[in-house]
């Protein structure tokens, strides 16, 4: 019985590594959940053409340049740049950090106070209110509430951007935050649910139950979160939505990052609701 | 393992001895390998908390995690950990012993094994499953009831774990209920005890070592509980205020690893302060498992 058990073991595990040597090498790629809709986007079109397989994983900007520093994945996902940190962890391997498209992280409140309104805020505003100086609604005129702060996990790009520019550092520490979400589409539901909350979200994840702030420039002008505005270069939170590939990447990898940047790939950038890079 | 191992074997007589010892040999190396992978998983945690221990050092014990300050304060994170453990107990212990007793007293053989079957089920869900319950459901019934922003804090990821842990405590309280002798009953009845009497004075203390060691392996369960929490929980590192408010956003340390380890760079600080804390954990469990063990053996011998 054992011995047939060992036997059948064995071919098992032959006939898988057979068929694991054949199969064309799967394309993996993880991070910013930000960057994510466009790739995932075209990976299902460019697999749809050439049946090249891709694997598209969500984790954050952080953990999309561990993992392909440490070889798990090939292409790295990254709505912010590399830190130096990072660069210095593996500096015996190069990266190369490609922009597929512009995006914007807009502060976000909940549609009732949207409503009752408040629709914008300086950045001074809004770093006041994250570093918990000020706790209600009714001191920018909304409603006699108090102020639901929403952070995000440290690893996120988005929370870097927004943090570097309101706060002046991208990684300060939000001591007036009430709750820590992790992806868009986490901080997306839990904006949803309140309806007194404030939070961060990348442009293309504002819906009417989570409403964009306008931003009020110091000469005391509006900026209303626009893919006009984001264009023009107006609307001051904005970065690029970063691919990152080490020197060493495969060909079948290398084929999707210039199927990424040609205009069919671009098309996916703009339907997700950023602005393309190659205009 | 000689010994429970041979006797089972010696009594087939047609077996060859060789291919008798070949299977003891497969299943001492099995066992070997069990034990040396535990140990080597607690020497890797230890080993790779040492930096932490040296670098951040007074840091670790302050309340405040901020990484790119170099600040790895894990007191919030045990504490949550430890309290989320609280409520989870507090409510699965009253509520799984109530059961138990209910369950035993059930006459009927078929609606006892369904019962029972139907708890076994309960404790082999996927933990993500109740997570997703929690945020979808759970914590927006939390929200409403304490007219709170948000219903992911420690009071929702209490309650979605003492319904996870209810099924594992439930189950091994009803055995150590049923395996009290039935002499038990007859002498309480005889007496003249009422049913009520003959459970809290005679039963209940007859099988209290074992559910007491019942309740050991759920807190440990808890303890280890990972997907659930992490998405019910609101992840906000710091301690709640005042310390005992259950409707605040918290922080286990279970939570903690699953958000930040994918994060932190392999040998860094920041990735020792995260080893270190699951070394913690580790040795949590470990003195729970062996109360249990301790308190299941007394009550065996006495």
């Amino acid at each position: 019985m054992f011995r047939y058990f060992i036997a059948s073991a064995f071919t098992v595990s032959t006939l898988l590594g057979v068929s694991g040597c054949s199969a064309p090498e799967r394309i993996s790629i993880s991070g910013s959940t930000t960057v994510l809709p466009a790739v995932s986007r075209a990976a299902e079109q460019f697999t749809a053409d050439t049946g090249q397989l891709i694997t598209v994983n969500a984790g954050g900007s952080g953990s999309g340049f561990n993992q392909l520093a440490e070889g798990q994945t090939d292409i790295g996902m990254m709505s912010r740049d590399i830190t130096v940190g990072e660069l210095d962890q593996f500096s015996n391997l190069t990266f190369t950090p490609i922009a597929i498209g512009r995006d914007a992280v807009v502060p976000v409140v909940s549609s009732e106070v949207f409503a009752q309104g408040v629709t914008a805020l300086s950045l001074a505003d809004i770093a006041s209110i994250y570093r918990g100086d000020i706790d209600n609604w009714s001191a920018f005129g909304g409603p006699d509430q108090a102020i639901f702060v929403i952070d995000k996990e440290s690893s996120s790009g988005t929370r870097q951007t927004f943090m570097d520019i309101v706060m002046g550092n991208a990684k300060a520490h939000a001591s007036g935050a009430d709750l820590v979400i992790g992806s868009n589409n986490e901080e997306q539901t839990a904006m949803t649910q309140s309806d007194a909350a404030i939070g961060m979200l990348s442009i293309a994840w504002l819906n009417e139950d989570v409403k964009g702030l306008s931003i009020i420039l110091g000469s005391g002008e509006l900026v209303a979160p626009t893919l006009e505005n984001i264009q023009n270069g107006r609307f001051p939170v904005v970065r690029d939505l970063n691919i990152v590939i080490r020197g060493d990447i495969s060909s079948q990898a290398q084929n999707f990052v210039d199927y990424l940047l040609s205009p069919d790939g671009q098309n996916f950038v703009e339907k997700s609701g950023y602005i393309k890079i190659n205009q | 393992m000689n010994k429970l191992a041979r006797p089972t074997f010696a009594n087939n007589a047609t077996r060859p001895r060789t291919r008798r010892d070949g299977i003891h040999g497969i299943a001492f190396f099995s066992a070997i390998a069990s034990c040396a992978i535990i140990c080597l998983i607690i020497l890797t945690l230890f080993v790779q908390s040492a930096p932490a221990l040296t670098q951040a050092g007074d840091s670790l014990l302050s309340t405040r995690w901020n990484p790119a300050e170099g600040v790895y304060g894990i007191i919030p994170m045990v504490f949550g950990s430890i309290f989320v453990m609280l409520i989870a107990i507090s409510i699965a212990l009253p509520l799984g012993l109530l059961a138990a007793i209910a369950i035993s007293r059930i006459k009927h053989k078929t609606l006892k094994r369904v019962t029972k079957s139907a708890l076994e089920i309960l404790a082999g869900i996927p933990s993500i499953v109740y997570g997703l319950i929690g945020v979808a459901y759970v914590s927006l019934w939390v929200a409403g009831l304490f007219d709170l922003q948000s219903g992911r804090i420690i009071l929702t990821a209490g309650l979605i774990l003492a319904v996870m842990i209810l099924p594992t405590f439930l189950s091994l309280a009803e055995d150590a209920i049923s395996s009290v002798p039935k002499a038990y009953y007859e002498n309480a009845s005889a007496l003249g005890l009422y049913p009520y009497e003959t459970q809290l004075s005679v039963i209940l203390p007859a099988a209290a070592p074992a559910i007491m060691s019942a309740a050991l392996l759920a807190l440990g369960r808890a303890l280890g509980e990972t997907m659930a929490v992490m998405l019910v929980i609101g992840s906000l590192d710091r301690l709640p205020s005042p310390l005992f408010n259950p409707l605040s956003s918290g922080q286990t340390i279970t939570s903690k690893l699953g958000r930040e380890i994918g994060e932190s760079a392999f040998g860094s600080t920041h990735f020792s302060a995260l080893i270190l804390m699951s070394f913690i954990l580790v040795m949590i469990t470990i003195a729970l498992t062996i109360a249990s063990r301790r308190i299941f053996k007394s009550a065996k011998t006495s």
